[in-house]
């Protein structure tokens, strides 16, 4: 994997780099170039130059997919970078680099470009300190309106004292919620709500029934993810902790993220026999994750307690069960290790393997149940059908991925697009629905159980074949690593939610210098606005249920 | 059957009251007191105990079954700790509609069960009166509880509560319609609002196949009325693909959101209540009231098993059937149920206008 990884693919035609063709493009506007281990060219431009820039390469280059903004303090400046992809093919990837002075922090906001920019950099300004001109909406957004400072900043002082209570800096029932004159209500949805799938609190303006505004105030499950990876070692500390970001059953797929990150940037090979059995327990949590979605998504249209959630839930414990043989953990399995894996499959191994076998062959009678207890119903359909609309040009914008993505038509799936692991030696194929609603959003989910299950099958052909002598399941990799300092790269992986992203920079010690998380959800649940705003209430919670956001990996 | 005496008059002369207005006064209060009783302790079995087992029946679970026999016990397990819990009541409350809204609910269900005919047990028949425009009656003050469901939601304070309260109206607006007429189709036949007549004229026998006996249950006489009530009671009590004035993962519990502890139990009551309403008049309607095999006297048996029959009806739609979308309530009721009843009830009146 690292192999693929680490080497440069730029597209060499006639001796032209990549590289080469972005510095054309953007003329003068480049002011210098960078090294990052994933990109095929950075370049550094003025921070006044950021909409231009990005306007030509997503323009004149094609590079239409904003996948995350990175946000960081160095000792003479701070630096925002934008990490740039294709939607048609995401290892043509450009990292722009946009330095701001340390005494003035002010840069460009890329909003009008992308969308997704606007979150992402709320939270750069929220968490790091970073001023973005232009930018439609400069609050905070993970933390209060009356936090003071910016705690990934290098002066943030940790001891002052905070004011923290909602009460305080936003009170939801204020008077100026209340005009009498307006035909409008204002809803608080959440933080604590029966369908809100953690604490998210949704700021809704309703006309009658009808949705007329949306305000997702996220942050209430922040819990300083990226700061607590920034103090913990690279090979030992870190590792088992993104199973506690996705927290619902898509822990392997966290620790994968992870684990191709730091491999990249330490440049770690991975023995075959270690990806096979991380691509079987990654599409395994896969399934998991999806059984979720679809059982919660059920809760949502359905009412309370239905068959379906029940059932949903029992199928998922019969993974649960399998990843506990595997990993020894039902939840957060830490199961991953830099280089490989913590252990082979669990002995005997035949009964792994009959016990796994046994799971997929009953599989499609099941799913054959929920289509008829689903997708079947014909009020289903009336609720799902055409509503929640997210058109693919518009699910581009804001960055999103996954089965949300992939519901609105756009084939993009990290697993075939940048492959990693085993993928692709398998055959399997990319579900893609036309109906960008939240019908298509289902099915997608559904058909990719069908995907997964084929690749576990596979897996589990390939690993009962492996002959006893090459069961590699870790290569050697040194105790402590200290990856060359100023080394940086942004590697994703698919997880059950869509692209999750990490940037790491590395220091040369043996923590992070700036450890940079793209959640899926994050990205995703900005969508929520577009999809319900001129809907009924039933159908702002469906899209919600929809998009299969985990609270835990939206606030980080 | 419709010379039958009535439970106040049969236990006024069982225990030896005089003929006087005071006498039949205390007798009616003693049988009212029964009758609601049980109809309770139904509503207490059914919503601790038997809702619970019944969705998990449906989905694959157990449920209760840690105290007494079937986790029997839970009732009273149950019902110590919702009338333990604190009485909470939001600042801004407007009472007393807040403290009557629950009352009104529980009441309204209770005041139908008055009419319903359920069938002799041993020597009593069980009706507390018999009036001539029972049917008439029973809709009526079903349809109270719409009011009280309205006050709980105006009166709590809150915006969910406010939204539920819209939503019972509108629904019921658009269900109760139908639902008369349908109920209109049968009176058709019988020519008598009066529950009794109705429930004797459906003990004719239909037609004879190999032996058996169909009777002219107007279930089986009209099935597609039946079909239009059973739809329009689910509204009525709102269940499942209609339980939109709840809807809890939409606007958390509608109407019953701020209420709590005893307040709570009454508005629950109420509802388990109106199932049970509900049908005993799909029961006395279009399944012959309490007529089954067997004597007469334990009629009152399959009036039960009837009742109890509507509920799993309802239970299981709740736990498989997903919730419409207000506005397509809205489109159902008005343009399809509305439809369709008219259809139903000229169609009937032009069949029993031929024939009869």
């Amino acid at each position: 994997m690292s192999v693929e990884e680490t080497e440069e693919t730029p597209e060499i035609e006639a001796g032209v780099t990549v590289e080469d063709e972005v510095l054309e493009t953007l003329g003068d506007t480049a002011q210098d170039t960078e090294e990052h281990l994933n990109a095929d060219a950075s370049v550094v431009v003025r921070p006044d130059q950021v909409q231009d820039t990005l306007f030509a390469l997503r323009d004149e280059m094609g590079y239409d997919h904003l996948s995350c903004v990175t946000a960081q303090e160095y000792e003479d400046r701070y630096e925002s970078i934008y990490h740039m992809k294709q939607y048609d093919d995401p290892t043509q990837e450009v990292s722009v680099v946009v330095p701001a002075s340390k005494d003035e922090p002010i840069s460009q906001s890329a909003e009008p470009v992308f969308r997704t920019a606007d979150w992402h950099e709320r939270e750069a300004y929220d968490l790091v300190g970073i001023n973005y001109e232009d930018h439609p909406d400069p609050r905070r957004i993970l933390l209060p309106e009356t936090w003071q400072g910016h705690p990934l900043g290098h002066d943030y002082d940790q001891d002052s004292p905070q004011i923290v209570t909602l009460g305080e800096w936003d009170n939801p029932l204020r008077d100026d919620h209340v005009d009498n004159e307006a035909d409008t209500m204002f809803l608080n949805i959440g933080p604590h709500h029966p369908a809100t799938h953690g604490v998210l609190h949704v700021k809704t303006v309703l006309d009658g029934e009808t949705v007329a505004d949306v305000d997702p105030d996220i942050g209430y499950l922040h819990r300083c993810e990226e700061q607590m990876c920034q103090q913990g070692t690279y090979r030992h500390q870190i590792m088992p902790y993104p199973d506690r970001w996705d927290y619902v059953s898509a822990g392997i797929l966290n620790e994968w993220a992870y684990a191709r990150a730091a491999e990249d940037l330490a440049d770690i090979e991975v023995p075959e026999y270690a990806q096979v059995i991380r691509t079987m327990s990654a599409e395994l949590c896969r399934i998991a994750a999806h059984m979720l979605a679809l059982g919660t998504f059920a809760l949502d249209v359905f009412g309370d307690f239905t068959a379906i959630f029940q059932y949903s839930f029992r199928d998922r414990e019969v993974i649960q069960n399998i990843l506990e043989d595997l990993t020894g953990q039902r939840m957060m399995f830490n199961y991953f290790r830099l280089g490989g894996v913590a252990w082979d499959l669990p002995e005997p191994r035949e009964e792994f393997f009959e016990k796994t076998r046994d799971f997929l062959e009953e599989l499609p009678a099941k799913l054959e149940e929920y289509h008829d207890l689903i997708t079947g119903n014909e009020i289903f359909q009336l609720r799902c059908v055409d509503t929640g609309i997210l058109e693919p040009e518009v699910a581009k914008s804001y960055g999103a991925t996954g089965p949300v993505a992939r519901a609105s038509g756009i084939d993009y799936d990290l697993r075939r697009d940048d492959p990693y692991g085993y993928y692709d030696e398998l055959d399997w194929d990319v579900i893609t629905e036309d109906g960008c609603d939240n019908f298509s959003r289902v099915l997608v989910r559904m058909q990719e159980v069908e995907e997964s299950a084929k690749i576990i099958e596979q897996c589990i052909d390939l690993l009962e074949e492996w002959p006893e002598d090459d069961r590699t399941i870790q290569s050697n990799v040194p105790r402590t690593l200290k990856p060359e300092a100023d080394t940086e790269t942004y590697r994703a992986v698919e997880a059950a939610k869509g692209e999750l992203g990490i940037y790491i920079r590395s220091d040369g010690t043996d923590k992070p210098g700036r450890f940079k998380i793209r959640s899926p959800c994050f990205s995703n649940l900005q969508t929520l606005g577009e999809m319900s705003e001129g809907e009924y209430i039933p159908d702002l919670i469906a899209s919600l249920g929809s998009l299969d956001i985990v609270l835990g990996e939206v606030d980080r | 059957m419709a010379t039958e005496q009535m439970l106040p008059e049969t236990l006024r002369t069982m225990i030896g009251l005089p003929d006087s207005v005071l006498g039949q006064a205390i007798a009616a209060f003693i049988a009212a007191f029964l009758v609601g009783n049980v109809m309770l302790a139904y509503t207490g079995v059914a919503g601790p105990w038997a809702k619970r087992k019944i969705t998990a029946a449906f989905t694959d679970r157990i449920a209760v079954d840690r105290i007494g026999p079937f986790g029997l016990l839970i009732i009273v397990a149950d019902a110590v700790r919702l009338l333990a819990k604190e009485l909470i009541i939001p600042e801004n409350a407007d009472r007393p509609a807040y403290d009557l809204a629950p009352v009104v609910v529980a009441g309204s269900a209770m005041l139908g069960f008055a009419v319903i005919p359920m069938g002799g047990l041993g020597p009593l028949n069980i009706q507390l009166a018999d009036p001539e425009s029972g049917l008439v009656y029973v809709f009526a003050v079903a349809s109270i509880a719409t009011l009280g469901l309205t006050m709980a939601g105006y009166a709590s304070s809150n915006k969910y509560s406010m939204l539920g309260a819209l939503r019972a109206i509108a629904q019921n607006v658009a269900y109760e319609i139908p639902l008369v007429l349908t109920g209109a189709s049968v009176v058709l036949f019988t020519q008598s609002l009066q529950m009794s007549e109705i429930v004797a004229v459906q003990q004719q026998t239909l037609v004879t196949v190999a032996g058996f006996s169909i009777p002219s249950w107007f279930a089986f006489v009209n099935p597609f009325a039946f079909a239009l009530f059973m739809i329009a009671n689910l509204a009525e009590v709102g269940r499942n693909p209609f339980d939109i004035p709840e809807a809890p993962t939409e606007i958390v519990a509608g109407y019953q959101t701020e209420y709590s502890s005893v307040y709570f139990v009454l508005i629950y009551l109420g509802e388990f209540l109106h199932i049970f309403l509900g049908g005993a008049i799909i029961a006395t309607l279009f399944l012959g009231g309490a007529a089954g095999p067997g004597p007469e006297s334990i009629g009152f048996l399959w009036f039960t098993a009837k009742i109890w029959g509507v509920f799993l009806f309802t239970q299981w739609a709740r736990s498989a059937v997903p919730r419409v979308r207000i506005d397509q309530l809205i489109e159902i009721g008005w343009k399809g149920m509305l439809v369709l009843s008219f259809a139903n009830l000229l169609l009937t009146a032009l069949l029993v206008g031929v024939i009869a």
